[in-house]
């Protein structure tokens, strides 16, 4: 990393590098479209995956944080910072012709926290209504109901996007351009439609029944989530990843325990580890599992649909004995995890993972060759490796395009650096190639509780913790690699026992953030199922 | 010729395909059921003991409970579902004391997320596993947990059985 | 042509007889048939109706059997009135006008629908005497009129003001258009092999050796094309695109409730039965028992079983069938479904005429070889 602070130096002079939890450089918000173009363009180590785009209030001025990494190595980190002084007008330079995935994002922070980014091509607010008064994620936000009263008309959603442009003599020119096309024939997928898996609302204008163009329109069931983390205490906030994507639940909940053990410097006992890693995979499986149905349902298959959820409920069922809950099943806390395994743990586990077996070899001989299956997956819905780096597109999707992204293997957490599995990879990026990951990964995931299941050591479940967590100031980051794809978690801590700014990194939204790209040509009949086999959960989105 | 045979042998592993497909649900049809028919098989449904359904706080035959009114449960919830009341009475030796008055708990904004019963110092409350809570009214979804005349149980056993009786 | 005089003591033969036979004794003319058309035509509604509920009962039945679910079984026992009960309760809902469309043509599509597969219904020989029409071109009648019901489809799809319901007709448009030329093909090629277009004469033709066996490799194939073909126009899975549930959401009819939804719901079902019923017919010998020439004991036991019974067993097996096929599969793409009529069921059912016109030429028939009557 020596040559690379060398890099940042030669290219911008006055950057500030700092040794914190990861590399974090902070420069002028002018010199950062540069800085990036130079990290993402260097040979050896590109860092050209932006990992989180995380909007700050802090306080005089409003910033942004950029966490990037290297796709060939996800665990070369570097957090770049930047901000703006001015709060009547704060205005940034976009990164979204760098990398991809910035777009949404960007769209989402100017939302909650008013940021304008020059030169992004579509400046319309993510999440939030465009006439919403105020920024929620401000920390001078007025909360009163009277400002944005809750209302029962219906509204046009606006067609026109804003954008702030700079022309090559360097003016900035505030100016509209038309989502869609005059005579576009739009049709609305969603909010409420059977496959969009969850409040998502697709505008999709067709030509025929070709896709000619996608316009996400996201945020029916935005939470604000971050907003009421920064008034909860860490325990408290701990059910609310729970409720992001809640098929990993238990994997979101490991990341936020892991940012805030890291932080607090918390060891975690062993035994602890053991249930988080047998957890975590039992709920991978529980999550590929349904993914496969729903994928399958769209398809049309709906017998495979409930097949699907046959072998999830012996999981849930297990959960339901582990830890109370079948969905949300709430198992880590800081520290460690809230129950111990029950008696018959074990044995339900190694029971399950012959059935699995069994039921996988099933899937295989009903779904996986089905000439009709094969005609509405094979070569549908490419997305090729590039594309999948910039938009970000992790997990099982993002390794199908041949991206070896898994974080369990470059960043180990809990105990995946003690066991032998094999990354799945796969070269096509088609939906088939996503749909095949899923299957092989579930095989994977069973190798892995295997090797553990027999050797869970006696001793504690959870680490004595202080009454009242307070983290140590500073910015702290964790990774974990959830059903579908990176999670993380960011927390900027002031020295309180709440955070001064929570972020997720979902990755359901860098998956439909592909989808306008991978989508486009295709029938609408295969929307529906490239939606399926990139398999996004919608309130991991609107969190 | 290469094209022909190609659309012939098409056409032989596309159908193969799909009879393999048929054989799978063939064999479905005839395996035993998993579905659990609920009312019916009250008598014999096993629900998980840490099942969290509804929260409770026990007592014992004395009616004494063993929450001291500390609040820490109420201060912990992350939705303010639970309200400690708690009041001063002056036990016989003069002292000021706080004791639970009621203690009420919204179960129709509770997210089961089990942090009252984890940092509870006096272990006072815990999540039973009886999940038909199905009412008509929102209203009744808030529960009383301490019974009506309880009090709290006494850590000593030298101290006199009945002391405060006049809640 | 002689045949064995069988006693066949479960017909109703005799007491359609002995109706007719008092009418005729006590009435004119003109009034017996008219009464006797009113009774055939109420016994063919209250039939239609009846076998709608059964298929509806039995469709979710074995589905959910399929499905490694238990299915209805609160409504009675075994859930037995669960149609019955759906059927009242589809009765009583509202129908829901929509603003901005074409209220006459929203309101007429359905009715489209059923007539059409009500009048297909009714050319349908149930069993011996239980024909109400028999047309000397019974199988041209039945192709004709069973493509009324794209009508309904598409009148549903265009006055629904729905751009999903739009989509939904013309898809199913081309899947019609598409496949009645297989349906029609196929059931041509048998109309080569017996020679002619009653639909009576037809199931004579068939009493010891069925047509399916008759034509053996042709008549496989048409069989097999006419079932796939069929499956297809009656817009059920994998050939739902028109519905297309998980993308339509309901397709054509996303904006009908109540009846008027009932109507296409029942017209879908009894499709299903009337092409079932049309395939038992042509192919499997119709309300025949199952004969071999020469073994009259045998014969003597199979006819004991009444001819309703042999009909409605042959066409539930073929329902059975279809029911099988559409909880196996996922759902085609439209450009599929287009390439699987005019890529393979279309150039190898004209492949099929022709062999089929060859066979009984040469004299290649089962019957030609083995001289059976």
């Amino acid at each position: 990393m020596e040559d690379i602070k060398k890099l940042i130096l030669d290219t911008v002079k006055d950057a500030v590098i700092e040794e914190k939890q990861k590399l974090t450089v902070t420069v002028e918000w002018t010199k950062l479209p540069l800085l990036a173009k130079t990290l993402r363009n260097n040979k050896d180590l590109p860092f050209d995956f932006l990992v989180n785009l995380i909007g700050v209030d802090r306080g005089e001025e409003l910033g942004v944080n950029y966490l990037i990494c290297s796709s060939k190595d996800l665990s070369k980190e570097i957090v770049l910072k930047t901000s703006t002084t001015n709060r009547e007008n704060p205005l940034l330079y976009t990164v979204t012709d760098i990398y991809e995935s910035a777009h949404y994002s960007e769209r989402e922070v100017y939302a909650l926290l008013g940021i304008r980014f020059i030169n992004n091509p579509d400046m319309r607010k993510f999440f939030l209504n465009s006439d919403w008064k105020g920024f929620p994620l401000r920390k001078d936000y007025d909360t009163n109901p009277d400002i944005n009263p809750v209302s029962i008309e219906s509204k046009e959603i606006q067609d026109i996007a804003p954008r702030i442009m700079e022309t090559e003599e360097g003016q900035l020119l505030e100016e509209t351009v038309k989502v869609f096309e005059d005579d576009d024939y739009v049709i609305n997928i969603g909010p409420q439609h059977p496959s969009t898996h969850g409040v998502m609302h697709f505008r999709v204008s067709l030509d025929g029944e070709n896709i000619k163009k996608i316009d996400v329109h996201s945020g029916y069931i935005h939470r604000g989530i971050e907003k009421l983390s920064e008034s909860l205490t860490y325990p408290q906030i701990l059910h609310f990843t729970d409720r992001l994507d809640y098929l990993s639940a238990n994997m979101n909940r490991h990341a936020l325990c892991m940012c805030i053990e890291q932080a607090a410097e918390i060891e975690v006992p062993l035994r602890a580890q053991y249930i988080r890693t047998i957890m975590d995979e039992l709920n991978r499986i529980d999550s590929h599992c349904l993914a496969w149905a729903t994928h399958t349902n769209d398809l049309g298959a709906t017998t495979a649909f409930i097949y699907g959820m046959r072998e999830r409920e012996v999981i849930l069922q297990i959960f339901e004995k582990t830890c109370g809950g079948r969905l949300i099943i709430n198992q880590n806390v800081v520290g460690g995890v809230m129950f111990d395994i029950y008696k018959d743990f074990q044995k339900d586990v190694k029971a399950f993972i012959p059935y699995m077996r069994e039921k996988l070899a099933e899937y295989d001989r009903f779904f996986s060759h089905n000439v009709i299956a094969l005609g509405r997956m094979v070569n549908i819905g490419h997305l090729s490796k590039e594309n999948a780096i910039a938009y970000g597109v992790t997990g099982p999707a993002g390794r199908a395009s041949g991206w070896s992204c898994d974080i369990r293997k470059h960043i180990p957490y809990a105990l995946y650096d003690q066991v032998n599995f094999k990354e799945v990879i796969r070269t096509e990026g088609d939906s088939y190639a996503r749909y095949l990951n899923r299957l092989d990964e579930i095989e994977q995931s069973l190798c892995i509780i295997e090797q553990l299941i027999d050797n869970i050591p006696e001793g504690e479940i959870c680490a004595k913790t202080k009454p009242i967590i307070r983290l140590p100031e500073g910015e702290y980051h964790a990774r974990v690699e959830a059903a579908r794809g990176e999670f993380g978690v960011f927390i900027e801590s002031r020295g309180d026992k709440f955070p001064y700014r929570l972020k997720f990194r979902s990755p359901s939204m860098q998956l439909v953030s592909a989808m306008p790209l991978i989508c486009k040509g295709e029938k609408i009949a295969d929307f529906i199922g490239i939606g399926g086999s990139m398999d996004y959960v919608i309130p991991d989105i609107d969190r | 010729m290469n094209s022909l045979s190609k659309y012939f042998l098409g056409i032989y592993t596309g159908v193969k395909s799909l009879l393999v497909g048929m054989s799978v649900t063939w064999k479905e049809l005839w395996t035993k059921k998993v579905t659990q028919q609920y009312p019916e098989n009250r008598k014999t449904l096993v629900v998980s003991d840490r099942f969290r359904c509804e929260l409770t706080m026990p007592h014992d035959e004395n009616n004494e409970h063993a929450c001291t009114a500390c609040g820490i449960c109420q201060m912990n919830c992350p939705n303010g579902t639970i309200d400690v009341q708690s009041k001063m009475i002056e036990t016989e030796d003069g002292k000021k004391k706080k004791i639970l008055d009621v203690y009420t708990w919204d179960q129709g904004m509770c997210t089961f997320c089990n942090l009252c019963v984890i940092t509870c110092p006096s272990s006072a409350i815990k999540f039973e596993n009886n999940f038909e809570n199905s009412v008509f009214n929102r209203r009744k979804l808030i529960h009383r947990l301490n019974n009506e005349g309880s009090k709290l149980r006494e850590k000593k056993k030298e101290v006199k059985p009945a002391e405060s009786k006049a809640e | 042509m002689m045949l064995l005089n069988y006693s066949q003591p479960l017909e109703l033969t005799k007491l359609i007889k002995w109706f007719d036979n008092l009418l005729r004794a006590s009435l004119p003319e003109f009034w017996t048939l008219l009464i006797e058309f009113v009774v055939v035509a109420l016994a063919l509604l209250a039939v239609y109706v009846v076998v709608a509920l059964l298929l509806i009962y039995a469709e979710r039945k074995i589905t959910a059997f399929f499905q490694a679910r238990i299915g209805p079984n609160r409504a009675g026992k075994w859930g037995l009135l669960q149609s019955p009960a759906d059927m009242i309760k589809i009765l009583l809902k509202e129908i829901i006008k929509i603003s901005r469309s074409d209220r006459f043509l929203f309101f007429a599509a359905p009715f489209f629908m059923i007539v059409a597969s009500f009048a297909t219904f009714a050319a349908i020989p149930f069993g011996q005497s239980l024909h109400a029409i028999d047309f000397n071109i019974g199988v041209l009648y039945v192709i004709a009129i069973s493509s009324l019901g794209i009508i309904g489809v598409f009148l549903a799809g265009w006055s629904s003001n729905n751009k999903y319901s739009m989509i939904g007709a013309m898809r199913s448009g081309a899947q019609f258009v598409s496949y009645e030329l297989s349906a029609g093909f196929a059931l041509m090629t048998i109309v080569v092999l017996s020679g002619t277009m009653q639909f009576s004469e037809m199931i004579e033709g068939q009493r010891y050796c069925w047509n399916i066996f008759n034509g053996h490799i042709s008549s496989l194939i048409a069989f097999v094309i006419y079932l796939i073909s069929g499956h297809a126009e009656t817009n059920r899975g994998p050939f739902d695109l028109p519905e297309a549930e998980s993308e339509l959401t309901a397709g054509y009819h996303t904006e009908y409730s109540g009846i008027m939804f009932g109507y296409y719901y029942l017209a879908e079902y009894l499709n299903m039965f009337v092409i079932a019923s049309i395939a038992t017919t042509v192919f499997l010998g119709g309300y025949l028992p199952f004969e071999i020439q020469g073994w009259d004991g045998f014969n003597q036991i199979m006819n004991y079983i009444p001819s309703y019974v042999w009909f409605f067993g042959k066409t539930f097996v073929l329902i059975f069938l279809s029911l099988w096929v559409r909880w196996s599969f996922p759902r085609l793409r439209i450009d599929q479904l287009l390439n699987l009529e005019w890529k393979y069921l279309l150039p190898i059912n004209l492949l099929n005429i022709v062999l089929m016109v060859l066979l009984v030429l040469t004299g290649l028939t089962l019957k030609d070889l083995f001289g059976i009557l």
